[in-house]
């Protein structure tokens, strides 16, 4: 057991630092995307977003929509479901558990 | 390396704001179900102590009433 423990203490840091140097380069990669592409709107987007809204709003409307490509509408579903699922990651953060509520 | 896409800002506002709404969500139900279940449990307890008592009073009661000869 003293053995271990002194094994653990001795090689704990040179593995640590094994493990940070070989996960920067993919933490840059990580964070030169989610700079550009995971940043929350800034508030001069917003109208541009709600312009968006609008016009599918209008579309629906017009029945313009229908004009879209069967792929066009698959990729626009795959979208909103990816936009929902953030929903769900927000409740499992709110409820402080990943299955079910432990009340 | 590909170029990071840029997301259109109805995405962005979407997604953050299913986050936010996810989260109040969570909480939310999360303090409605915390004392129910308390309640739930708190009942639970209770029942499983009258139903102790009540088979007590029950062998009890055999016990008196048992015709043996061999007590």
């Amino acid at each position: 057991m003293a053995h271990f423990v002194r094994n653990l203490t001795e090689k704990a840091p040179a593995l640590v630092n094994a493990a940070v140097t070989y996960s920067k380069p993919q933490l840059a990669t990580f964070w030169h995307y989610a700079t550009v592409e995971l940043v929350p709107p800034t508030p001069a987007e917003i109208p541009t977003a709600i312009q968006s809204l609008k016009k599918i709003v209008k579309s629906a409307q017009t029945g313009s929509f229908k004009q879209l490509t069967v792929k066009e509408a698959l990729l626009n579903g795959l979208v909103a479901i990816k936009v929902w699922m953030w929903f769900y990651v927000g409740e499992i953060t709110g409820k402080r558990g990943i299955i079910g509520y432990n009340v | 390396m590909v170029p990071p896409v840029q997301v259109s800002p109805l995405i962005k506002l979407g997604r953050y704001s299913a986050l936010f709404l996810g989260v109040a969500y969570g909480a939310k139900r999360y303090s409605y179900l915390k004392p129910r279940a308390e309640e739930e449990r708190r009942m639970a307890a209770e029942e499983k102590k009258k139903q102790d008592e009540r088979k007590r009073m029950e062998r009890e009661l055999a016990e008196a009433q048992d015709d043996s000869i061999l007590k």
